[in-house]
């Protein structure tokens, strides 16, 4: 705690922070036009001058820490006139185009410039010739920039694409791609977001409203599990039609991130009719059913309703993803003692020490990646990645890849868990377990050397704050459930806090409410946005049309087990499933009823959905939803002697989604790219026999595919990826991602 | 706190300026109601009416407006159904698709669609004002930065439907009127005040 005075009146500082963010809190305004709290200060726009009695000139107190006894002064006539100077130079040339700009009207420049009162312009400067460059989902218009820099610091801090820089050159600077001529990124649009004026700006969403029209509706994003906080911004869709749509995808840049999917994956409502003859056949559909199969792009309500119909019924819940979810969770519990892992998407933020283990994070759940990439910029965390496949998205913070052979996770995690357990004070009989692990075999088999395991405990002397990611690859490993007891053990026995990447937005909540069975693909299956003899849902030609995600009111349950409420974007004019559920007798006026009938004994707190917040206060506070409470359980769960470790030889594929992709609503975006090949490096090709743009046919043991091969150069080895987004219903995890295939050239087989 | 207006005093009294008119009784009995309608009808008070017509007939000095194919000319102040102008120059629409005139319309009647065209700017694809919740309040006019929106002098807007649009090809000027010069431009609500030249600040320019 330091004590100083802001104007005379005594203000106390944590510390760490600056005489900026005291002021703040304690209520007094600075105003600043570069300074984003969630990124190290930029510094460029001065604005935030402050007076102190120890020092002659200005200091900038965005990136001052303010010491004992400090006197400092914010508004003194010097600072006013410094700041309307600031003011004036960044209003020379500005273009006169606010009538126009999509800026206008929740601009910070025109704010300020009208708060400094800058009614005319005082210097003048030759204008420079400027391109208005178009990158694809995002155009910049170099005129309208007043080059804060908060584009830069956010790419380069957060997200960790560094795909755009400064091009320092006086009066001509301007924000240019990278090492590059065009913007070659993960396209997360969080450089719009952050923009302060009208420079960087959503292609699509360009000249088609004004901020003023729009009215937010705050809403949690359903493309992965992270639960992120976004607004999806609605107006009339032209002059002859009323009907409500999304023009685009804010969120609050100040406390959250979006990334690309969230902000332009937002145009994947459906439309529906009331139709009886179709409702009777649902109906009727229902009372035969024997199971309802359904994907995790779900409300808690529709699950708890489904989990009624089961009681009721006596049908039986298929839902692979969350029911492999559901085990690695109870084996996980079974010896840490707790209902659900202790780490959280904040408390990666705060590590300075990162293990991620078996998952692409990078796409699977983005909000993960930007939480690590913040961790390694701010807390210069060290990361540990391992996984069969380098990640070329992770190579700016990865400190140390450990690469594995695929299917032998759990040979990894032992050893892994060995290591870290190595100096901690464990029972005999675990220690005794440890001890006894055939290490020479698993390092052998995983491919995986002492060494690295060495380098690892070395990284992680000195760590204070340290963070294990377990990623979804393991969720449907035949050993799922000794993975997840030797994780859990890492999180009990260590200072390493664990966070398992659910797949998909709920999965979380599906595992917690639904009692799921073990899907024996019978007959008379119900198929909700997942295959059945008859089909509901919003995914796929199905027979009876509900809404979307974004139609829809209730909540999810997030990867941190925090319930988060989402509301009504678009309206739907169809049935839901609460109306179907009604007519067999489990009867609900509105579907967010049943939010405060969610199950207490998983830590749900029976607040009603209206009770729910949905927004951040000015100082982080997260008002949205409430946290599950952690439940303690008894921990009985015993060690399993480690399995001889698989080998998978041959042409492997992965599967696993490009950028920004996810599941069927993803795929139907129209500003989404949709790449659906199979991607593999030159080696693969040479194995698999195959070359670029060849069409082929992959055999699965299920099904086969027909795809485009891509030679991608940023892959290496011997593993391919395949994305799932684009089969019918989009679902990723229903059984283990690596699986050994035979791949064709089509053509060459006749 | 028993504060009272001082209200003028307009009850009827002996003081005032009021009077009761002396009305006649009517008749009540069925001789009498006959006597009363053979008076008025034999009196001749029709004729006096029928010879002001003949007499201002014959006289051919006739001051009534042939409303449908003669109309009064109105007031360049005048509100009436609204026009989009073009620039005289180069025939570009004036209107640049700011919004304004949507977000200060008080009867919410206007609405436009825009988009990004091939060159990078802002462009209305369409307008429209329902005439039949339009006030003719003239904001639209006054917020126009453009002075691409004013009031035109068309003042008829009878229709058989309750909601009554003009949409943008019904309001922006012909190119072929404004080539030959007949586009108009109204002194009236939102113009510019005359001698307003004066008042503008020239920008320091680097050149």
């Amino acid at each position: 705690m330091i004590n100083f005075t802001i104007n005379n009146q005594p203000v106390t500082a944590q510390k760490g922070e600056s005489i900026l963010q005291a002021a703040r809190k304690a209520g007094f305004y600075i105003p600043t036009m570069c300074y984003l709290e969630k990124t190290t200060p930029c510094a460029s726009c001065r604005l935030c001058v402050v007076e102190t009695d120890k020092t002659d000139g200005l200091i900038l107190s965005c990136q001052t820490p303010p010491t004992e006894g400090l006197s400092v002064t914010i508004d003194s006539d010097r600072l006013k006139q410094e700041r309307t100077n600031i003011m004036r130079l960044y209003d020379v040339n500005h273009p006169l185009e606010c009538g126009v700009c999509d800026k206008s009207g929740a601009c910070d420049l025109q704010n300020k410039t009208l708060e400094f009162g800058v009614s005319s312009q005082h210097f003048s400067a030759k204008d420079q010739p400027r391109k208005i460059e178009h990158w694809g989902l995002i155009n910049y218009d170099p005129s309208l920039c007043i080059l804060c820099e908060k584009c830069v610091h956010v790419c380069n801090e957060i997200i960790g694409d560094d795909a755009i820089t400064l091009q320092f050159g006086g009066y001509k600077s301007a924000v240019i791609p990278k090492n590059s001529d065009v913007l070659d990124c993960t396209f997360c649009g969080e450089c719009i977001a952050v923009c302060p004026v009208g420079a960087l700006i959503s292609s699509n969403f360009q000249y088609s409203a004004n901020a003023w029209e729009l009215s937010q509706i705050p809403a949690t994003c359903v493309h992965c599990s992270a639960g992120c906080s976004l607004s999806y911004e609605v107006k009339h869709t032209s002059t002859t039609n009323g009907e409500e749509r999304i023009y685009r995808v804010t969120n609050d840049f100040e406390h959250t991130t979006l990334c690309g999917a969230g902000r332009f994956g937002f145009d994947f409502a459906v439309e529906g009719t009331k139709k009886e003859s179709e409702f009777a056949q649902a109906t009727n559909a229902l009372q035969n059913a024997k199971a309802i199969r359904f994907s995790s792009l779900i409300t808690n309500e529709e699950a708890m309703i489904l989990q009624s119909l089961k009681e009721k019924l006596g049908v039986k819940l298929y839902n692979e993803e969350a029911r492999a979810y559901q085990n690695f969770m109870s084996a996980y519990a079974s010896i840490s003692g707790k209902l659900g892992f202790g780490g959280s998407i904040d408390a990666i933020k705060q590590s300075d020490g990162i293990i991620v283990f078996g998952g692409r994070i990078t796409t699977d759940n983005p909000a993960v990646r930007y939480s690590v990439t913040t961790a390694a910029r701010h807390n210069g965390a060290k990361v540990v990645y391992m996984h069969p496949l380098e990640d070329d998205l992770l190579q700016n913070v990865v400190t140390q890849f450990v690469k594995y052979e695929v299917g032998t996770e759990e040979g990894v995690i032992a050893m892994l868990a060995k290591t870290l357990l190595n100096h901690s004070d464990i029972s005999e009989e675990i220690r005794g377990y440890f001890d006894e692990l055939d290490e020479g075999y698993l390092c052998a088999e995983s491919n995986v050397g002492d060494e690295e395991y060495a380098h690892i405990a070395k990284t992680f002397v000195r760590a204070k704050r340290k963070t294990l990611i377990i990623g979804s690859d393991v969720l449907h490993h035949k050993r799922a459930s000794n993975i997840a007891r030797l994780c859990a053990m890492v999180e009990i026995y260590t200072e390493f806090s664990v966070v398992v990447v659910a797949p998909s937005v709920n999965t979380v909540g599906v595992s917690l409410i639904c009692g799921l069975d073990a899907d024996n693909a019978d007959e008379n299956v119900l198929g909700y946005n997942a295959a059945g003899d008859y089909t509901l849902g919003s995914l796929g030609d199905v027979n009876l049309r509900m809404g979307s995600l974004n139609q829809q009111e209730g909540t999810f349950v997030s990867l941190n087990y925090h319930v988060l409420p989402t509301n009504v974007a678009v309206g739907f004019e169809g049935y839901t499933l609460n109306d179907l559920a009604s007519s067999v007798g489990i009867m609900a006026k509105n579907t967010i009823d049943y939010t405060a009938k969610l199950p207490t004994s998983k830590g749900f707190n029976g607040t009603a959905f209206d009770e729910l917040g949905n927004f951040f206060g000015a100082f982080w506070e997260d008002n949205r939803g409430y946290m599950l409470e952690n439940r303690d359980i008894e921990a009985n769960g015993q060690l399993e002697e480690i399995a001889d470790l698989p080998e998978f030889n041959g042409t492997v594929v992965y599967r696993c989604n490009p950028v920004n992709q996810f599941n069927g609503y993803t795929a139907r975006s129209e500003q989404l790219e949709k790449e659906a090949t199979l991607r593999g490096s030159a080696q693969f090709a040479a194995a698999a026999k195959i070359s670029d743009g060849d069409k082929i046919r992959i055999e699965f043991k299920a099904e086969t595919q027909e795809r485009i091969f891509k030679l991608d150069s940023a892959l290496k080895g011997t593993i391919a990826l395949v994305p799932t987004y684009d089969s019918t219903f989009g679902t990723l995890h229903e059984q283990y991602r690596f699986e050994k295939v035979k791949i064709m050239r089509m053509g060459s087989e006749s | 706190m028993n504060h009272e207006e001082p209200f003028t005093n307009r009850n009827v009294s002996e003081s005032s300026a009021y009077y009761y008119v002396d009305i006649e009784t009517y008749p009540t009995a069925g001789w009498d109601k006959f006597k009363q309608v053979v008076k008025r009808t034999f009196n001749g008070e029709l004729f006096v009416g029928l010879w002001v017509v003949l007499r201002e007939m014959i006289k051919f000095d006739i001051h009534t407006v042939q409303y449908p194919l003669e109309k009064l000319p109105i007031g360049p102040r005048y509100r009436a159904v609204h026009k989009l102008l073009r620039l005289w120059e180069s025939g570009y629409e004036r209107c640049i698709g700011c919004g304004l005139c949507e977000k200060i319309c008080i009867s919410d009647c206007i609405r436009m669609d825009t988009r990004i065209d091939e060159n990078s700017r802002k462009e209305v694809t369409e307008y429209s004002i329902n005439l039949g919740r339009c006030i003719f309040c003239g904001y639209c006019a006054e917020v126009c930065p453009e002075l691409a929106i004013v009031h035109g002098q068309r003042y008829e807007n009878a229709s058989e439907q309750r909601a009554h649009f003009v949409i943008k090809d019904d309001m922006l000027t012909p190119l072929d009127l404004l080539k030959a010069g007949e586009q108009a431009e109204y002194p009236g609500f939102g113009a510019i005040i005359p001698g307003s030249d004066a008042s503008v600040k020239k920008t320091p320019l680097a050149y």
